[in-house]
């Protein structure tokens, strides 16, 4: 879109129509905070005085109408539509990198329904995610959705990319604690999923929208299940000799009981970011574990999870390292703890089944450690998410002095990506956790699916044939 | 443009998002600008040259409470009010601040407040205390002017008030930064309690009382006697029996807790003391004390009174989910951002006049 151009002006003034003269905006200071988000890459650009992807015009609309309006606009004039939650994806998901419409959805930020006697609670996704949390503990609920991101990220935001909490182990992602829709598809239809998420009425859609990155349509309204503040919630500690140990023993524990964080970090990251936040001073891996709900049923899974660390040679640290990790669980991320420029890093989780967890973490480690030695790559790791059926890895590089160049950098920064990622496509697992693909992962979502991409593909095409939404993310 | 401490602090706010969920002006208008971290990125950009500090950047800098949440919820001390506040002299100095902004400037320039108008007179001789009225309830909200001075006066003590009561520099301070003009009120108002020579100043104001405790030392006019809020010291006579309030149920209220009191002061019992003492059932909001949302404050009302009232707003949805029956305010800003939107069978409450009534 030309800004000075006769066209650009008709189109500005349709949105305006839409959403209101105060909801749409071209100024350039407003459009420049949406050229960066989370994404190393986009910071990289911005500290080195780079202008980084701008939309053409900003629209702020207030609800599911106003957002079929401006998607109805944009299908007929085949302008492209980023939408954006709190943009604290670190995937680039969010970026606008094709201009044209930059959809803000945070006005949208409505309770709609908090029904304690049907367990849910349903708003508008421009809701900050801690807000929600908010509204239900009042009422002694839960969403038990509690990421690092939680303060920051929108409903929209979490769903967009299929998030998952610190108490994922217990409670689930998203695509668990999500139960219905409402979704403005690229042509401006407002369409509901299902009122429930199990059934046999044909294929379910809302595994459609949720992790489709804002690339087959918006999702306006979002109802969650709520459950009862935990009776009980305490939190343990142990140290395995190394992860080798840990992964087993997790596993373990992991088809006996449902704690709802376990956290195993590799030997690396205990003598580094454990160690920093919280204190711990000891080597080897170091996991910290909750448990929660019922007091009794509490009771009960304490003493098999001790059993079962007893028995892999578990040092039982008590309940002091693991409260100090779940009162700093968000300081991990804040300036001064968490990696920052000029820096360059990235967070490679991936999830596999428990048989390739591990041959994953290695193979991981080994092309990239191998790989840029020159670069004094460091490899951290740890396993936040289990499922009795596997566990995730969030391996992270850090590299203290890349290169100063952005243009360099970049060229780098994928170099390690392609070698990290395709160490896990090799060997059991996925491209991503629970980050999702955005921009950064866009390119390998041909290698990860293969001719199965072609369902993606379809859908894509279906949906959006126009190529409006969220144009190069999600390899669509 | 901004002084190297202010930037350090731009720059590391400028990639964290953590505290967006607190900015009540954020929650309200929806803006990704008006997020800590945006305004941390603009002036980033400012520095490397990438971004020009405008007329827009210098509006975007005036839409923020300076409410503190932010800074409130920040482990590792950074804190947005000081590239903003840093920002807006920038803006004042360069005369890119929005025409509103300067017109409340030259009313301070003026009258002494930001009102442009004559602030009406509470003097009054007395040898006991000394009361510190300020210029928003002076002009805007008298009452609880009044009722703060009737309490004492039921109590015995003799307070004297200032005739011509100089500004405290607040005002300015959250206009167009900690300027010079700003450090002149703050001294001509030091000089002024002191001249009184009583041990004790009752500061009526929470914004007032801050910027006496916590800048006029580090200025070099440090206020001789004790500064205490208003609402403590009259808590303080409640618990020490001098005030003896009838007992008259009034039904259910929550305190708010002002963004001075819950964030500069920490103070949080002396409110719900009063509140008790005047016969109020107590509930409580679930975003209180040192995280309550901010209710906007005197002088954004005056130049960006749309979104004020919005943030207002907000704060009454939070005090209607709690199904209690009155809003209970003791700070005259806080009440004078309230009252702009009332909602329907609620009840905005002065505390100071609910406890001189029950007296």
């Amino acid at each position: 879109m030309q800004e000075r151009s006769l066209m650009f002006h008709m189109i500005r003034s349709e949105l305006e129509d839409a959403v209101g003269v105060e909801n749409v905006s071209t100024k350039k200071n407003e459009r420049a905070v949406y050229s960066v988000d989370y994404f190393w890459l986009s910071r990289k650009w911005q500290d080195a005085g780079e202008e980084g992807p701008m939309p053409d015009i900003v629209v702020r609309p207030g609800s599911t109408e106003e957002v079929s309006k401006v998607l109805k606009i944009a299908n007929y004039y085949k302008i492209p539509v980023t939408t954006w939650g709190g943009g604290s994806g670190s995937q680039g998901g969010a970026l606008p990198v094709a201009g044209g419409i930059l959809l803000d959805i945070k006005r949208m930020d409505k309770l709609i329904d908090l029904n304690v006697e049907a367990g849910t609670v349903t708003c508008e996704t421009g809701m900050i995610f801690s807000t929600l949390e908010d509204y239900v503990n009042e009422k002694g609920y839960s969403v038990m959705h509690l990421p690092s991101c939680m303060t920051c990220c929108t409903v929209g935001g979490a769903l967009a990319h299929n998030g998952i909490g610190i108490l994922s182990t217990k409670y689930g992602k998203m695509d668990d604690m999500c139960l219905s829709l409402e979704v403005v598809l690229p042509n401006g239809d407002i369409i509901d999923t299902l009122p429930v998420p199990k059934h046999s009425t044909g294929p379910n859609l809302l595994p459609f929208f949720i992790g489709s990155e804002g690339t087959l349509g918006i999702m306006t309204k979002a109802k969650f299940k709520i459950v009862k503040l935990p009776e009980v919630r305490t939190h343990h500690a142990f140290l395995f000799s190394d992860i080798h140990v840990g992964y087993e023993a997790c596993r373990e524990i992991v088809q006996a009981v449902k704690p709802s964080i376990m956290r195993l970090f590799d030997e690396a990251e205990t003598v580094s970011i454990v160690k920093k936040v919280i204190g711990f001073e000891k080597k080897g891996s170091f996991l910290n574990l909750t448990l929660e709900g019922h007091k009794k049923i509490v009771a009960a899974e304490e003493e098999i999870v001790l059993e079962i660390a007893e028995k892999y040679g578990a040092q039982y640290l008590g309940h002091e390292y693991g409260e100090k990790w779940f009162e700093n669980r968000i300081t991990f991320f804040y300036p001064g703890h968490i990696m920052d420029l000029p820096q360059m890093f990235g967070t490679l989780d991936t999830v596999a089944t428990h048989d390739n967890i591990e041959k994953i973490y290695r193979a991981m480690k080994s092309a990239i450690e191998d790989n840029f030695q020159e670069n004094k790559v460091r490899f951290i790791s740890h396993s936040s998410h289990w499922y009795d059926w596997g566990a995730m890895n969030y391996s992270r590089f850090i590299i203290d002095n890349p290169p100063k160049d952005p243009e360099e950098a970049l060229r780098l920064h994928n170099r390690i990506w392609n070698a990290g990622v395709r160490a896990t496509l090799a060997n059991g697992g996925v491209l991503n956790d629970h980050h999702g693909i955005g921009l950064k992962l866009s390119r390998l979502m041909k290698e990860q699916y293969g001719p199965a991409m072609q369902v993606l593909q379809a859908l894509k095409k279906e949906l959006d044939p126009n190529g409006i939404m969220n144009p190069y993310k999600l390899g669509l | 443009m901004v002084s190297q401490k202010a930037l350090q602090h731009a720059e590391k706010c400028r990639f964290c998002w953590m505290c967006r969920h607190l900015c009540p002006v954020q929650h309200q208008t929806g803006k990704e600008l008006n997020t800590p971290r945006a305004k941390g990125l603009l002036l980033s950009m400012v520095s490397k040259k990438s971004a020009e500090f405008d007329r827009d950047m210098a509006q975007a800098m005036y839409e923020c409470m300076l409410c503190d949440a932010c800074v409130n919820d920040c482990c590792t001390g950074y804190q947005p009010p000081l590239f903003i506040r840093e920002a807006r002299t920038e803006a004042v100095v360069n005369e890119l601040a929005p025409e509103a902004v300067m017109q409340l400037i030259e009313n301070v320039e003026t009258s002494g407040n930001i009102y442009g108008t004559v602030k009406p007179s509470f003097a009054r001789e007395g040898t006991d205390v000394l009361v510190y009225i300020g210029e928003v309830a002076a002009c805007k909200v008298s009452g609880m002017a009044k009722a703060l001075l009737n309490i004492l006066e039921k109590t015995g003590i003799r307070a004297k008030v200032l005739d011509n009561e100089p500004a405290s520099g607040a005002m300015l301070a959250d206009l167009m930064g900690y300027v010079e003009e700003v450090t002149q009120q703050a001294s001509a108002c030091a000089d002024a309690i002191n001249a009184a020579k009583l041990p004790t100043v009752v500061v009526l104001d929470s914004y007032d009382a801050e910027i006496m405790k916590q800048r006029y030392a580090e200025w070099g006019c440090e206020i001789k006697a004790e500064v205490v809020t208003a609402t403590a010291y009259v808590a303080k006579l409640l618990e020490e029996g001098k005030l003896a309030p009838k007992s008259k149920k009034r039904g259910s209220g929550v305190c708010h807790d002002d963004d001075r009191l819950a964030r500069s002061f920490y103070e949080f019992a002396p409110v719900r003391a009063m509140a008790k003492a005047a016969g109020f059932d107590l509930a409580e909001m679930f975003n209180r004390e040192r995280l309550a949302k901010s209710c906007g404050s005197a002088v954004a009302l005056g130049y960006m009174p749309e979104i004020t009232i919005k943030v207002a707003g907000g704060r009454w949805q939070d005090m209607i989910r709690t199904d209690a029956k009155a809003m209970l305010v003791a700070n005259p800003q806080a009440y004078l951002c309230l009252s702009q939107c009332v909602p329907a069978e609620k009840e905005l409450v002065d505390l100071f006049t609910a406890l001189d009534e029950s007296l």
